[in-house]
């Protein structure tokens, strides 16, 4: 099984848990998992294309996925992925 | 309500003063009751906003992984971040509500000519199309 870490904000739609377990050899497959158990969960970390949306990170262990494969990256068995919320900002005005 | 223990806070301010005058940023770290929330840490991080950072930051999500497996091994939050503004009030910018998410505190220093200069916490709307004042205590408005 693969553990997935929820962020406190999108805790809400996991009916609070903080961490989910589901099957995958991808990570596509184990975030598609995810969003077919928590549905709304979908519209957070997705795109309309389906791309997972700019303002979120998916660490595989301690990797950004976006630096592995991607989706495709493969999974065993134990693997840790987490969600991180990108964050920044500033007083800049623009 | 967002209340931050003395060591939080002096970590705090001291890495927004030690970045002056660029943006600091960082991590809180604490547990939740109800709509209290208490920061018990705070991780000072690097800025990784490539360009001008005296009026912008980003946090390494590198760090956020970090602080969110400490968090989950001391059983409590990442309850939000922090920042400052060099030689600018502690308000929420179009730019930090940009690029925040909802729930989270967010944590805005004031740090004006190396001096601490004051602080506000905002909380962003689920739709980010606003942020509302959050009660925020610190150890030297409760002295």
């Amino acid at each position: 099984m693969i553990k997935i870490l929820i962020p406190t904000p999108l805790r809400q739609y996991t009916g609070h848990k903080d961490t989910v377990e589901v099957a995958g050899a991808t990570v596509g497959e184990a975030l598609g998992t995810l969003t077919t158990k928590f549905p709304d969960l979908r519209r957070n970390l997705f795109n309309e294309q389906g791309a997972l949306r700019s303002f979120v990170n998916v660490y595989l262990n301690d990797e950004d996925i976006r630096y592995l494969g991607k989706d495709s990256t493969a999974l065993r068995p134990g693997d840790t992925l987490t969600i991180v919320p990108s964050i920044a900002g500033g007083s800049h005005a623009g | 309500m967002i209340r931050i223990e003395r060591e939080a806070w002096r970590v705090m301010v001291d890495h927004a003063l030690a970045c002056f005058p660029k943006e600091c940023c960082g991590i809180m770290i604490g547990a939740v009751d109800g709509d209290t929330r208490t920061a018990s840490q705070a991780v000072p991080c690097a800025n990784v906003y490539e360009g001008d950072q005296k009026d912008r930051f980003q946090l390494d999500p590198k760090d956020q992984v970090a602080a969110e497996r400490k968090a989950r091994q001391l059983g409590l939050n990442v309850l939000g971040f922090f920042h400052s503004h060099p030689n600018e009030d502690a308000y929420f910018s179009a730019t930090d509500l940009k690029n925040s998410w909802p729930w989270y505190s967010n944590v805005v220093v004031s740090i004006r000519d190396g001096r601490f200069s004051g602080a506000k916490s905002f909380i962003a709307s689920e739709d980010q199309a606003s942020a509302a004042p959050e009660e925020l205590h610190y150890y030297d408005s409760e002295s």
